[in-house]
C-alpha cells in the first residue's frame, strides 16, 4: 500500500512498505522559483526525522531540505543534480530526491496527510 | 512603498518584491526564462524606479564635471555617458548615466541612491548657477533590450529610430508629449531606453507587449540582475560603494585625469596603489556563489564574492569578486567556500558575454 505524507517544511514522502521516496512539494518549488542547484546526501547516510539531508538553491534563495522520516539513504536521484529544473517541472515524479529505508514507521503519525497539508499552506499564505 | 505608473498593469501578472521601498516585479514567468528571452529575442523592463535628476543652468557642465570622474565635455548634445559620482576620498557615491540634452543634463541614478545623490548635489551647489530638479516621480523609464528590440522600436516609433547609435539619444514627440529615447541598457544587448512622462508609459508598455507574444517578454528585476552580471556590469551596493574606488572596481576607463574634479589628487595616488581588484569568475563545479562567500587560492583567503548567479545563457555559475591584487589575473584558480564545502573555478575576463552591437548574434567568451 502506498501512502503520501507531507512535512511542515514542505517535503513529501511517498511510503511503500518499509521504503519512502522523498521530494519537495509543488508549493515549495513555486515559492522558491527557478531551482538551479541541489545538494543531496551520499547513499548509506542515516537520517533522523527532521534532520537536514540537503540544500536546494533557486535564483532567489537557498533552502534546506529536511527528512520527513528517519532512515538510511538507499538511492539518490542523480537526474535532479544534473538538471535541477526537473524539480520545478515535475516535483512529485521526476523531481524526486532520495529514497530511504524507513527505520521507524511510527513517525508517519507526525506527518500531515494531503488535506491537512493543504490547510497548512493556506494558513501559511495568509 | 512607492509604485510605478505601470503597477496596475503588472501587479496580478508578476511576483512582486520590495526593492529599496519600490514594489516592483521580480519575475513574470521565470527569472531564467526572462534572462534567456532577453538574449535571444526581446525583454521589456519597467525601471521607472531609477532616480531621474535633471541639472539645468549656466554652470551645469562645470558643476557636474567637478563631482564626476568621466569627462562630460567630450559628449555632444544627444549623447549619453556612463559616469561616477565621487566623494572627496575617491569613493563611489553612485554610478550613473548622464544624458547631454539640449538645455540640461539628465542623470539616471540608482533607486537606492536617489535621495543621497540629491543631497550630495545640493550640498555641493554652492554659488553656482544650477538648478537641480528631481523628475523621479513624474517620469517613467522603460528598457527594451535584446536582439529583436529594434523590431519593437520600429513598430512603435517608426523606421528612423533604427538610425540611433549606441549611447546616443533622440527627442521625439509621441501622443503630444516629448520623450527621450536612447540606445543603451544594462544587459550587454542591443537595446533602447525610453524616458517619458508617467501617463505615456502604459501605452508604450502595452504596445510593446502586444506586438508579438513570442517575441517580446515582460521581465523583472531577477533577470535584470542575471543579465547585468553576464555583461560584467557592477551593481551599486553589491560591487561598488563609497568604500570602493574606481581603480579597484575595474572602472579605470571612467576616470579622466585630463579634467579637474573633486578627488583627482587622491585618485592619481590610488591609481598605482590599489590592494584589491574587482574581477569576474566562472565556477567549474555546480554551486551557487552568493554575496559574502569567501574566496581562496591554495587555501589563502583572497577575497569575497560581491555578486553571483547561475547564468542560463552560459549554463555556468558566475560572479564577481574583489581579490587581492596579486591574484587579479585571468585563469587564476580559485575555490569558493559554500556552506561546508569548497567549489573550484577560475578568474576570468570581466564580461562573460560579449556586448552585442546592432543586429549581431550574441557571443559567449570561450571559457577555460
Amino acid at each position: 500500500m502506498k501512502v503520501l505524507k507531507f512535512s511542515k517544511t514542505h517535503e513529501w514522502a511517498l511510503v511503500e512498505d518499509d521504503f519512502a521516496t522523498i521530494g519537495i512539494t509543488d508549493y515549495a518549488q513555486k515559492s522558491l522559483g527557478d531551482i538551479v542547484f541541489v545538494e543531496l546526501p551520499e547513499i548509506g547516510r542515516k537520517l533522523k526525522q527532521n534532520e537536514q539531508f540537503g540544500v536546494v538553491e533557486s535564483t532567489k534563495a537557498a533552502s534546506e531540505l529536511y527528512s520527513p522520516l528517519s532512515g538510511e539513504v538507499i538511492e539518490v536521484n542523480k537526474e535532479v543534480i544534473n538538471n535541477p529544473q526537473l524539480i520545478n517541472e515535475d516535483p512529485f515524479n521526476k523531481g524526486w530526491m532520495i529514497k530511504i529505508k524507513i527505520s521507524n514507521i511510527k513517525e508517519l503519525d507526525n506527518l500531515l496527510d494531503q488535506d491537512l497539508y493543504k490547510e497548512f499552506i493556506l494558513k501559511e499564505e495568509k | 512603498m512607492y509604485r510605478t505608473t505601470l503597477y496596475n498593469l503588472y501587479k496580478d501578472k508578476s511576483r512582486l518584491i520590495n526593492f529599496f521601498d519600490w514594489e516592483l516585479p521580480l519575475e513574470f514567468s521565470s527569472i531564467l526564462k526572462e534572462a534567456k528571452a532577453t538574449r535571444e529575442s526581446c525583454g521589456i523592463f519597467d525601471v521607472s524606479h531609477m532616480g531621474k535628476i535633471e541639472i539645468k543652468g549656466k554652470d551645469s557642465l562645470s558643476f557636474l564635471q567637478y563631482l564626476t570622474s568621466n569627462d562630460i565635455s567630450i559628449i555632444k548634445e544627444n549623447q549619453l555617458q556612463y559616469n561616477l559620482l565621487l566623494n572627496n576620498y575617491g569613493g563611489i557615491v553612485d554610478d550613473l548615466i548622464i544624458y547631454n540634452l539640449k538645455n540640461s543634463f539628465l542623470c539616471i541614478v540608482n533607486a537606492s541612491n536617489t535621495k543621497k545623490d540629491l543631497d550630495y548635489l545640493i550640498k555641493n551647489k554652492n554659488n553656482m548657477d544650477v538648478e537641480i530638479i528631481d523628475n523621479t516621480f513624474n517620469y517613467s523609464f522603460l528598457s527594451i533590450q535584446g536582439p529583436s528590440s529594434y523590431l519593437v522600436m520600429k513598430e512603435i516609433f517608426g523606421n528612423k529610430i533604427l538610425d540611433l547609435k549606441y549611447m546616443h539619444s533622440i527627442s521625439k514627440t509621441f501622443k503630444d508629449t516629448d520623450l527621450i529615447i536612447s540606445r543603451s541598457g544594462y544587459t550587454g544587448e542591443d537595446g533602447f531606453e525610453i524616458y517619458c512622462l508617467n501617463k505615456i508609459a502604459p501605452y508604450i508598455w502595452e504596445m510593446a507587449l502586444n506586438i508579438n507574444k513570442d517575441l517580446v517578454f515582460p521581465c523583472g528585476l531577477g533577470s535584470r540582475d542575471i543579465l547585468r552580471i553576464e555583461a560584467g556590469y557592477p551593481l551599486y551596493g553589491n560591487d561598488i560603494d563609497e568604500d570602493t574606488n574606481p581603480f579597484e572596481a575595474s572602472l579605470e576607463w571612467v576616470v579622466k585625469f585630463s579634467k579637474d574634479f573633486v578627488c583627482k589628487e587622491k585618485l592619481i595616488y590610488l591609481k598605482d596603489n590599489i590592494k584589491r581588484k574587482r574581477v569576474g569568475f566562472i565556477l567549474k563545479d555546480k554551486a551557487l556563489p552568493r554575496k559574502g562567500y569567501k574566496v581562496f587560492s591554495n587555501s589563502k583567503l583572497i577575497g569575497e564574492v560581491t555578486s553571483g548567479t547561475y547564468s542560463p545563457n552560459l549554463d555556468k555559475f558566475i560572479g564577481m569578486v574583489y581579490v587581492d591584487i596579486d591574484f587579479a589575473k585571468e585563469n587564476t584558480f580559485i575555490d569558493i567556500q559554500i556552506r561546508d564545502k569548497k567549489y573550484s573555478g577560475n578568474i576570468t575576463s570581466f564580461s562573460f558575454i560579449k556586448r552585442r552591437k546592432k543586429n549581431e548574434s550574441f557571443k559567449v567568451f570561450k571559457d577555460t
